[in-house]
């Protein structure tokens, strides 16, 4: 596939794995992370061996609240049988993103050539409490003002169609179809956690957690791990004769208090993180065909698609409701406009394929990294596809990972 | 959230402390040492929004809440805008259909109110903060704090500001009433002792248009205190900043006090004589009678009891009505009281009424009647304790006092027995319509048991300050008011 890019790679990625998301009851956290790395150490073509590692970045949000243990590098070293420098990154739901983006970081700056990465949660061990244990990602003040993460999440999307709805109620419904199209995109998904079909008036209907959020308007609450083994460009193909580059690593963060925000209706750290990105691997959303997106909530969806720039801003719901209106019924519903094409969460995303926060980030470039290589089984996205996006939030926005990742170079 | 973080966050969020640049005009909330756009070359001032109107941005109506929360159940939080800056809290008295329309309350106006966070548990700490917001449209106006420079001139010690606060929620008593009483005030489920104290306290400021750095003392009266061990007057004086600031707290003094019903009016003395005393080093005290008043479930209190605080502050400047004349009575008499450790108070065998309450109040308010060679002719308001609608109005009328002298103080009937708020509340709805030159008794009553009797004569500057005040019956018979059934009352109740 030619393309007009001439950025160089900053890294490749030559393994991947996940587990299957959901309710994993009889697995611990250090136990799902060994199954993803294992997957993921098994997925190199050529084969490595892990003593080639020469370190490790995990990703993960709530594991001293949750699951009440600590010092992570420990438990990895434990499982890996490996003395190697292993780092934590906590940044809620950007963990995963975050993890990445430091184990970049270390790639470039030519300290090491072959690091693992990995993410995990296990939530549901604690799902009584863990709207308070989400919480800790949120600024004291709004905890204290009795918010939720759906609330936090349901205020944006209240002053998002106040400002650009405008009482259409047109703009309720795109809010909904967000969540049909990606539980539609992960019904051939073998590992997502709820592979079943809604309709729009079915997420409508739902049950209220924080108006206007319903029920299933949320990502669900999910255990599971995801892992990465990136090297050098220069060293890739001593594993595989088809890595995937990452052409761009970025991060973006903001205050962590929605109200100290200069907009509610929009995610700056998605437009630096997503537009530093696009910048460093010199793309446009002519080269991006397929792009993984923190749909937390459907609202964050929405936003990423005026936010990345695809669709103009107060315009992106309009944009959801024609594109869903035009390509329901076929495999994958993708965004349109102006004769491009975007296919969003081709494995159904957070909504449809879970969230384990600290897993999710990691999960969303190994999809694009099964996708670019066109092994992503039933999900596969028709066509040739080259180049696509990986975008991990943290909290309401607070942080930001955006990566771009290429077959061709 | 940690204990010492929510310590220290307290500071910030019981005024809602900004800061601003003073060379861009940025605000900050919490707030910054320095300006994101100025720089550390920046200088800084502090700003709060404790006395403003602010609208709402954005919000959600929370369902599903956090553990901490989850006696509220269905409420409304969002993002407010005040002026420049945008604030995170919740709106109180204010309960929303679980999928209200968002859209209707985008953009309402919305006054900050002291309240309730959340507990931790009943044995833990109780946290509260001034980020919670009524709808300006709805029962509470918002009132301008507009500080008058006081008379020069030194007058004899009295009342110069008091501000009267009742919650909204009313529940009824069924066809004529519980002795007299057809309905009475609840509190909502973040209020209690401490946000009634605050709200009284912030009204009296505003009527008296006082500087509250004058105010050097505050007592708190109440048999309802939020906690057995740790004064409701230190959370009333950092919140309303009393006395001179220095760090993190005030030059200021107080205790909470109690004796039944009574613990706040005893009081009232003690303030006008420190106002006088030359040690003092103060001109004002705030004295505060408060309670959410307690009752078993299914007793006949629990017909009678309501809510609401009523403060005082007591000067020589500025003076809207004299404190003259003063008598208390007291004997060691086991009516009424509530053991340690007991969440009820209980009666004790048949002491209530005629040894009690009649025997006391009409000994104090003769020998006050005496005491100021003065008949009940010579006084235009009688007011009693009121236990509730009967009790006040039988035992004014053994001394002497007449249906038109003595009406106008049976608030009870309406708003229940707020015990030490009871006769406070009530000279607050006297004070409110009375005259210059008015003559004022009030005879209070605590079990255990005492009788305070006062007389008070109304001067002209009650004039002048009167339309700085919410009047309790614009209170009593809001528009906005809502009444609830027993359910729900045992419910605040209990929330409390």
């Amino acid at each position: 596939m030619s393309h007009g890019s001439t950025a160089k790679p900053i890294a490749a990625i030559v393994g991947a794995g996940r587990t299957k998301f959901g309710e994993l009851w009889y697995d611990n956290p250090e136990k799902l992370l060994f199954e993803a790395g294992l997957q993921c150490m098994q997925s190199v073509d050529k084969g490595i061996n892990r003593t080639q590692l020469q370190a490790a970045y995990f990703g993960s949000f709530l594991y001293q609240s949750t699951n009440k243990i600590g010092l992570i590098p420990g438990h990895m070293s434990k499982e890996l049988g490996l003395n190697i420098p292993i780092s934590m990154t906590e940044a809620a739901c950007a963990s995963g993103g975050s993890a990445l983006y430091n184990a970049c970081v270390s790639i470039r700056s030519g300290l090491h050539d072959i690091v693992f990465v990995g993410g995990f949660e296990k939530m549901t061990d604690r799902a009584n409490l863990i709207s308070d244990d989400l919480m800790f990602a949120a600024d004291p003040n709004e905890v204290n003002a009795g918010y939720t993460f759906p609330g936090l999440y349901a205020t944006m999307m209240a002053r998002y169609m106040y400002d650009y709805g405008k009482g259409n109620e047109d703009c309720g419904d795109a809010m909904a179809m967000v969540a049909v199209k990606n539980h539609h995109h992960a019904m051939p998904n073998e590992n997502a956690q709820f592979r079943r079909e809604f309709t729009v008036d079915a997420i409508k209907n739902s049950s209220i957690v924080a108006h206007p959020v319903r029920l299933l308007h949320c990502s669900p609450v999910t255990d599971g791990a995801s892992a990465l083994i990136i090297t050098t460009p220069e060293k890739a193909k001593e594993f595989t004769d088809d890595p995937i580059y990452i052409m761009s690593s970025q991060q973006a963060t903001d205050a962590i208090s929605l109200y100290s925000r200069e907009s509610l209706t929009s995610v700056k750290t998605t437009k630096l993180a997503v537009g530093a990105a696009m910048k460093e691997a010199n793309v446009t959303y002519d080269d991006i065909k397929i792009a993984e997106v923190h749909d937390c909530f459907t609202v964050e969806e929405v936003m990423f698609l005026e936010d990345s720039g695809f669709y103009k801003t107060g315009e992106g719901w309009k944009g959801v409701y024609e594109s869903y209106e035009s390509g329901k019924g076929s495999k994958h519903i993708p965004y349109l406009n102006e004769g491009k094409e975007l296919i969003v969460n081709p494995g159904g995303g957070l909504k449809a394929d879970g969230h384990p926060v600290g897993a999710t980030g990691i999960r969303q470039v190994q999809e694009c990294w099964a996708q670019l290589r066109g092994e992503a089984g039933g999900q596969q996205v028709d066509g040739d596809i080259d180049t696509a996006l990986a975008h991990n939030i943290g909290g309401t926005g607070a942080i930001c990972t955006a990566h771009i990742l290429r077959r061709n170079i | 959230m940690s204990e010492p973080i929510s310590r220290r966050k307290s500071l910030v969020d019981y005024r809602i402390t900004a800061s601003k640049c003073q060379d861009c005009g940025s605000v900050y909330f919490p707030p910054k040492s320095f300006c994101d756009v100025e720089g550390r070359a920046s200088s800084m001032a502090s700003v709060d929004y404790f006395y403003e109107q602010g609208e709402f941005y954005s919000g959600s109506i929370i369902s599903a809440p956090t553990s901490h929360f989850k006696y509220l159940d269905n409420y409304l939080t969002g993002v407010a805008q005040f002026g420049n800056v945008k604030l995170p809290g919740r709106i109180t008295d204010h309960i929303p259909g679980q999928s209200d329309d968002i859209n209707k309350y985008i953009g309402r106006l919305i006054i900050p109110r002291f309240r309730r966070t959340y507990a931790d548990g009943h044995d833990g700490l109780v946290y509260y903060s001034s980020l919670n917001f009524s709808f300006a449209d709805e029962y509470y106006p918002l009132q301008e704090y507009v500080e008058i420079q006081p008379s020069k001139e030194i007058e004899k010690p009295g009342i110069v500001g008091y501000g009267a606060y009742i919650p909204k929620y009313r529940i009824k008593n069924d066809g004529k009433g519980i002795l007299g009483v057809t309905e009475r005030t609840l509190p909502f489920a973040d209020e209690d002792t401490t946000t009634f104290s605050v709200e009284a306290g912030k009204r009296a400021l505003i009527h008296a248009g006082l500087n509250s750095s004058y105010v050097k003392k505050c007592f708190v009266g109440s048999e309802s205190p939020t906690y057995a061990v740790k004064p409701i007057m230190a959370t009333v004086s950092q919140v309303l900043e009393l006395g001179e600031k220095f760090e993190d707290g005030f030059f200021s003094g107080g205790v909470d006090t109690q004796f039944a019903c009574k613990a706040a009016t005893d009081l009232f003395i003690d303030a006008a004589a420190l106002v006088n005393f030359p040690a003092f080093g103060g001109e004002h005290v705030m004295v505060i009678g408060a309670d959410n008043s307690q009752a078993a479930p299914g007793d006949a209190l629990d017909y009678t009891v309501g809510a609401g605080a009523t403060a005082y502050i007591f000067g020589r400047r500025d003076v809207i009505a004299t404190l003259d004349h003063y008598v208390a009575y007291t004997s060691d008499t086991p009516d009424f009281y509530r053991r340690e450790g007991q969440k009820y108070p209980r009666h004790g065998g048949r002491f209530t009424g005629q040894p009690a309450y009649f025997k006391h109040v009409l000994t104090a308010t003769n020998r006050l009647l005496e005491k100021a060679d003065m008949k009940p002719k010579d006084i235009d308001y009688a007011i009693g304790h009121s236990p509730n609608g009967v009790f006040p109005q039988r035992a004014l009328s053994r001394v002497g006092f007449t249906k038109e002298q003595i009406e106008p103080g049976l608030v009870a009937r309406k708003i229940g027995n707020l015990y030490s708020g009871s006769c406070p509340t009530s000279l607050a709805g006297v004070l409110d319509i009375a005259m210059p030159g008015d003559t004022i008794l009030m005879s209070a009553y605590g079990s255990g048991a005492g009788s305070d009797a006062y007389i008070f004569t109304v001067t002209d500057q009650i004039l002048e300050k009167r339309e700085r005040t919410i009047p309790l019956m614009d209170q009593v018979e809001s528009p906005h008011r809502e009444y609830v059934d027993y359910t729900f009352y045992r419910k605040m109740k209990d929330s409390v």
